[in-house]
């Protein structure tokens, strides 16, 4: 028996070709389960379909083996859309194909109930939003080989140029941490949304100068009973309960006495005591436009603003591959010429910031083993949106990245910076294919200071472009004590630890020097021929 | 985390953690898609549940109506879980 499956996001096709008849075939039955307009009660105009796909697939298949041993099929068809649906298309589309038309209204039949109790997907929930979405543009620009090295500027301008912000998602609040907002969210409704006490008390009317007052009803937060209160009359309320009409006022407990059903005010306050339905925001004012990083607060104004899936960017998936045969793992002691990683837990740590799937792996220092190790990878390079390369960018006679990238399918759009340290940096792109995404690549010079440099100047601004943020800045600082440095040709970004007095220039030796990086919260950009910079004189840097 | 040496050559820095993955209301109960434990040993159905309602004491509210799957598919009830296996909580399922 044929059995094709199928996850669409997309909607299902009108039409879906029968299978091919190879005359034993005497019954196409189609079924398509359609989106209905309401779900438990409430009127709805979308539902979301949520699915565990590689469960769903296996239990599908599973189903329908074991329901044609009963009911014989020839050939079968199922599509399942999931993600957000609109009311009135098809969330699911079933084919099968029969010798006879009993086996397969049989079948069929019996399939949709048995899915209905074994296949993990679910209706997640109905929505009544709209939907805007802010796609990235997905051009490509030419990539031109270039042979000097190229400077600061010039290479973080020529990164943000190849790299476009990739497609975004929903997803669920509880993953949308760290994640960049993709679309301006509006108010759905006034915050707070209907007037509110701010104290224990009793409403009554604005301007109600009434002696005493008989309580009408007691209202508790959760109440909403509304009703028009007349002169005379009170509610009693409780902090947070949604008034009963507009216009009112809350004396607090505090100062009335009450007798029986009665109260009568002994001390008249100015306050209103109400928080006023909008006064927080009205109906359609932006609460949080594209481009905001997801942190705790802006969470907490999405879930109350009642958007429980935002749209964010996607979780970046990267690779990183560390080279060098004199590298061994941190909990081993080295022998003579071996030195500890340390760049894996240094990249490990630094995409900490960026919502992302890691995959880490060392690679030997030889060719032909590299790329016989990367065939054998469980994951296609293609999975990635981003390859980084430790050690191996300078040109001694074991290094490979160049090599490595290319033969990988990656153009090299610069191989040399002139910014010290990280010198040898490769930054490589590998062009939208039909089945893949674009993939970037950096080849990291092998040393941990350059590559903290790298990562915070380069790979971080194609990071911050791949998921629609804003890239980090350079900022105006002062120096706190002197940077003592002999004149080079090259711009250098010199480690620094800054506080509120300034800028504390770190003592680096090369830049192999670890030391300093577990101080450094800062990179002071001193320019080319400049040599050392006076203390209290006004710099760049950057934060990282 | 942990270094895996597979030959001389490679090494692998990965996850040995079990990956119990979440779904429909359960990620709204858990505030999570999924979570990793670093179980010593296998686990019974009885101890991997007695692991998640330490971390997660809501869940108890469903685990009546809750089936475990192991790398996509039904668990039995006698099943173990290790670090290898992919650990799913099925909810009432409503495809369809």
């Amino acid at each position: 028996m044929e059995i094709e499956f199928q996850l669409a996001s997309e909607p299902i096709a009108e039409r879906i070709p029968p299978p091919p008849s190879l005359g034993k075939q005497g019954a196409w039955l189609e079924f398509r389960g359609v989106v209905r307009g309401e779900e438990n009660g409430q009127a709805i105009s979308t539902l979301e379909y949520e699915a565990y796909p590689e469960m769903a697939e296996r239990e599908i298949r599973r189903l329908l083996q074991e329901i044609s041993t009963r009911h014989p099929c020839l050939a079968a068809k199922v599509i399942h859309r999931i993600g957000a649906i609109p009311v009135g298309e098809t969330a699911i589309y079933v084919g099968v194909a029969s010798p006879h038309r009993g086996e397969a209204i049989a079948l069929l039949a019996e399939f949709m109930d048995r899915l209905k109790q074994d296949v993990p997907i679910w209706k997640r929930r109905g929505i009544v939003a709209a939907v805007c979405d802010h796609r990235g543009s997905g051009q490509t620009s030419k990539i031109g080989a270039h042979r000097a090295p190229l400077q600061l500027d010039e290479a973080i301008s020529e990164i943000k140029s190849h790299c476009q912000p990739l497609p975004a998602v929903r997803v669920p609040l509880a993953e949308a941490f760290g994640r960049v907002l993709r679309e301006t969210v509006c108010a759905p409704d006034d915050m707070p949304p209907f007037d509110r006490s701010t104290r224990d008390g009793y409403a009554i009317l604005q301007g109600d100068a009434s002696e005493i007052y008989q309580v009408v009803d007691t209202l508790h937060a959760a109440d909403w009973k509304p009703r028009q209160l007349k002169t005379g009359e009170a509610v009693r309320v409780a902090t947070g309960s949604a008034l009963p009409c507009e216009n009112l006022r809350v004396v607090m407990q505090e100062n009335i006495e009450r007798t029986g059903d009665q109260i009568c005010v002994v001390k008249r306050e100015a306050a209103r005591n109400v928080s006023a339905r909008g006064e927080d925001l009205r109906a359609g004012e932006p609460l949080l436009q594209a481009g905001a990083k997801l942190d705790a607060g802006a969470l907490a104004l999405l879930a109350t603003a009642g958007n429980a899936r935002p749209l964010v960017s996607p979780r970046l998936r990267i690779c990183h591959f560390t080279t060098g045969d004199e590298i061994i793992p941190p909990d081993q002691k080295p022998k003579p010429g071996q030195i500890r990683d340390s760049n894996s837990f240094l990249i490990r740590g630094l995409l900490q910031r960026f919502p992302c799937e890691l995959t880490q792996k060392h690679l030997p220092e030889n060719f032909e083993a590299a790329k016989r190790d990367i065939s054998a990878f469980r994951f296609p390079l293609s999975a990635f949106d981003l390859i980084l390369v430790s050690g191996g960018a300078s040109v001694g006679e074991k290094d490979f990245t160049r090599p490595l990238l290319e033969w990988l399918g990656f153009e090299i759009v610069f191989s040399q910076i002139s910014v010290r340290p990280g010198r040898p940096l490769i930054f490589g792109m590998r062009p939208a294919r039909e089945d893949a995404r674009p993939t970037i690549a950096f080849g990291l010079p092998g040393n941990p200071l350059s590559h903290f440099v790298c990562f915070h100047l380069f790979v971080a601004t194609a990071l911050a472009k791949l998921i629609g943020a804003e890239p980090n800045q350079f900022r105006r600082g002062r120096l706190a004590a002197k940077l003592d440095d002999a004149s080079n040709p090259r711009e250098t970004l010199w480690p620094a630890r800054w506080d509120p007095a300034g800028l504390h220039p770190l003592k680096w030796a090369s830049s192999g020097d670890v030391t300093c990086l577990a101080q450094t919260n800062a990179l002071i950009r001193v320019p080319a021929n400049r040599g050392s910079i006076e203390s209290g004189a006004e710099v760049d840097f950057l934060p990282t | 985390m942990e270094y895996v040496c597979l030959n001389h050559d490679i090494w692998f820095v990965i996850h040995l953690n079990m990956r119990v993955l979440f779904f429909a209301q359960l990620k709204d109960v858990t505030g999570c898609g999924s979570v990793e434990l670093a179980p010593a040993s296998s686990l019974s159905t009885e101890q991997l549940w007695t692991e998640l309602l330490k971390q997660f004491p809501k869940l108890d509210a469903h685990r009546a109506n809750v089936r475990l799957a192991k790398n996509w598919e039904y668990a039995a009830p006698d099943s173990r879980f290790t670090d290898a296996d992919e650990v799913a909580l099925i909810p009432p399922v409503s495809g369809g």
